[in-house]
């Protein structure tokens, strides 16, 4: 659940984002739309694994900041690359800690949740089965108790959208393949269930969230889910020719995943998801 | 002739006071605010419960009023009836009842019997100052909007003893015995632990009816067609608790699970069910929430709302807990036309808010109608009316106060708990 500072939405004086990968340039985007002053920090401008990472964080922060921290080594599939991930939250928690800042958005995942929680909200346990959720929940964890300033937790769904550089199962990919009349291929017959939200919507709630300077923690998921078989179909008849949706012997057990987006419909009560539908086709036309 | 105390004009303390009066006993109704007892004074009841009102004017000779403690000198038995608050995580403040019992302990006559009547934790009664042959607790089952039915008619006395084995004293057994139900002595930890027990089992029935309406909803079942099989069936009851509701409504019943996982936490006993309750019952209570923002909101963003109750219940004035205004408390950004019999509009603290007269105004010229407390009088409202006077077709309904087909045949797109659009 979150709590807002802010009743009404308030600028944020300036936003830093670091990491302005996929998701990090679209809440700078939305952001900046709003008339906020955004410093949106690629791994080029600051690289949280150097040396002095902590050091050049420092130097561009100011004490009025609202801080998203979103940049990850994503996703973490092993041992290795859990590390070289909670080095990089070491430092920005560490920077926060001896710095203050007006506030900070981190964006975690859904993949903190146990894999049998359903429907998924914000009070079911956090028990990872990845390595990646594992990531994400060591990573909340230090920031919620190293770095010294109020905090929000934002933890999205699967994400989709025009510039989604991962080529991960699901819309994304399907689209692509669909682009170039590929075959596309289900795990099994495409039965899972899953909750895809839209680049732009989990950007607008990051831009909700700092204006409100909100606390705690919210899932970002539009409470529907879709199974992938229903999305391929989708996509295949929007792309208006004829492309194959092929299932394969299934590998492992069906599992679902939903959401009760009742903390969200709470938290911003005037904000509507788009709907699958709509977020393919904007998806496809890159809007 | 006995004369019986109240202490602490509640709802339970007031409808257990003029209950006891109706069998023929004297009684004394004290509190220390002596606004609420010149109220009623004033034959002005400071609670709403059907045949209150009758049955305190057809006793008012045997019953006296008063805000000084020492008029509870002359009872032969007091029974402490205060409210005992909850906290946001459902924990008792024991603060106000351990004072009020402090206060009449000194005021009653060396052979008056105390009975403690509210909702007290295992080991509470036993740890009073008193005698423990003058010291009893007594289990009470008030149901709002049943309270007159309930304390004229209970289905039996549970009573908290030092030694269950000794008789209880004469006076306290006449009393007990004018109801003509069988009376149940257990010890004082039992019997505190049998009202949180009671409410254990009226939860399992509720959330069992929750967990299978939400499934009913999602697989094409009704619900509703189901309960009538399960009430003949003699292991589970004709009047088990079956009725799917937003959660489970009201305070005293979170009060009872948050006792229990915390008696559980300090005893090591295993109780992840009770954790359950609590979990189905706040995914429950925001159904309305998602149905609306997925049937209206998600299209209308903008729409004004309609809405019929906001009592937590039908049949009182108490808005504590109520799922109508708390789902209002998100809608701030709306405006909404309000109507309840009984509680004002005012009482939703929303900023875009019209008093309706009636139910039917409630309903003019909305995009969406909510019927959030089942009040009976709203069972009576003719669908084809309110598609007449709404803007909108969608009628959130989840006690299903109107009749789905009739609602459906006005053209109105009607949801209810326990069952998916197309029942």
């Amino acid at each position: 659940m979150l709590t807002h500072a802010h009743a009404e939405p308030k600028s944020p004086s300036r936003v830093v984002v670091i990491g302005a990968g996929f998701v990090g340039n679209s809440i700078a985007r939305a952001v900046e739309r709003r008339g906020v002053p955004v410093l949106a920090l690629k791994r080029a401008d600051l690289d949280l694994l150097a040396d002095n990472a902590a050091e050049s964080l420092a130097k561009r922060l100011r004490a009025d900041d609202s801080v998203v921290f979103v940049s990850a080594q994503a996703p973490a599939r092993n041992a290795a690359q859990l590390i070289q991930n909670l080095k990089m939250a070491e430092v920005v928690a560490k920077t926060l800690a001896a710095q203050s800042v007006a506030h900070l958005v981190y964006i975690s995942s859904d993949a903190v949740y146990a894999d049998d929680a359903n429907p998924v909200t914000e009070r079911s346990s956090v028990q990872p089965a990845s390595m990646h959720g594992m990531m994400h929940a060591a990573r909340e964890l230090m920031l919620r108790t190293e770095a010294k300033v109020p905090l929000a937790i934002l933890r999205p769904s699967l994400l989709y959208g025009a510039a989604d550089p991962h080529n991960g199962y699901g819309p994304n990919r399907f689209r692509r393949l669909a682009a170039k009349g590929e075959t596309i291929t289900l795990f099994g017959e495409g039965e899972e269930m899953r909750d895809h939200v839209l680049i732009d919507d989990v950007a607008e709630i990051a831009a909700a969230t700092l204006a409100h300077r909100s606390t705690g923690v919210l899932n970002i998921a539009t409470g529907v889910s879709t199974s992938f078989r229903r999305i391929a179909e989708m996509i295949v008849a929007r792309a208006g020719r004829p492309v194959e949706i092929k299932g394969t012997p299934r590998q492992n057990p069906i599992t679902h995943r939903h959401f009760d987006i009742a903390d969200t419909l709470k938290a911003f009560p005037a904000f509507h998801f788009t709907p699958l539908a709509k977020g393919l086709e904007l998806a496809e036309t890159g809007a | 002739m006995t004369t019986v105390g109240f202490a602490g004009l509640t709802h339970l303390g007031l409808v257990s006071a003029v209950g006891t009066a109706s069998k023929g006993f004297n009684v004394v109704g004290y509190d220390a605010d002596l606004e609420r007892v010149s109220s009623v004074l004033a034959g002005k009841l400071p609670v709403v419960e059907p045949d209150l009102d009758a049955l305190f004017a057809a006793n008012a000779l045997r019953q006296t009023w008063s805000d000084r403690v020492e008029d509870l000198g002359r009872c032969d038995i007091v029974y402490i009836a205060t409210d005992v608050p909850t906290d946001d995580r459902g924990r008792s403040d024991l603060s106000g009842i351990a004072a009020l019992i402090d206060r009449v302990i000194p005021a009653l006559k060396p052979s008056a019997l105390l009975v403690v009547l509210c909702q007290v934790p295992p080991g509470f009664t036993r740890k009073l100052p008193l005698d423990a042959d003058r010291l009893y607790y007594q289990v009470e089952t008030l149901v709002f909007g049943r309270a007159v039915e309930r304390a004229t008619q209970p289905e039996r006395f549970i009573v908290g003893c030092a030694d269950p084995a000794k008789p209880l004293p004469d006076v306290y057994a006449a009393l007990l015995g004018a109801f003509g139900c069988p009376i149940l002595p257990m010890r004082y930890e039992s019997a505190e632990l049998a009202k949180i027990a009671i409410n254990c089992c009226l939860v399992a029935s509720v959330s069992v009816a929750n967990t299978l309406a939400e499934l009913s909803e999602g697989v094409g079942a009704d619900w509703h067609e189901i309960v009538p099989a399960l009430r003949l069936d003699r292991r589970i009851g004709a009047y088990s608790y079956l009725v799917p509701g937003l959660g489970i409504a009201g305070g005293n019943l979170e009060r009872d699970l948050a006792t229990v996982l915390r008696l559980s936490e300090q005893t090591g006993s295993e109780a992840s069910v009770i954790a359950s309750f609590l979990a189905n019952s706040r995914h429950r209570r925001d159904w309305a929430l998602r149905a609306l923002h997925r049937e209206v909101l998600a299209v209308k963003p903008d729409a004004t709302l309609g809405v019929l109750g906001l009592a937590y219940k039908e049949n009182t004035h108490s808005t504590k807990n109520s799922p109508s205004l708390e789902l209002i408390s998100h809608l701030k950004h709306l405006p909404l036309r309000l109507y309840d019999p009984v509680v004002p509009a005012s009482a939703a603290g929303h900023p875009r808010v019209v008093g309706a007269k009636d139910a039917l105004d409630a309903a003019r010229g909305v995009d969406a109608l909510l019927l959030l407390t089942p009040w009976p009088e709203f069972r009576k409202l003719a669908p084809a009316e309110l598609a007449r006077a709404m803007a909108g077709r969608v009628v959130i309904d989840p006690y299903r106060l109107l009749d789905p087909a009739q609602a459906r045949a006005a053209g109105l797109n009607h949801h209810s708990l326990g069952a998916g659009p197309s029942c």
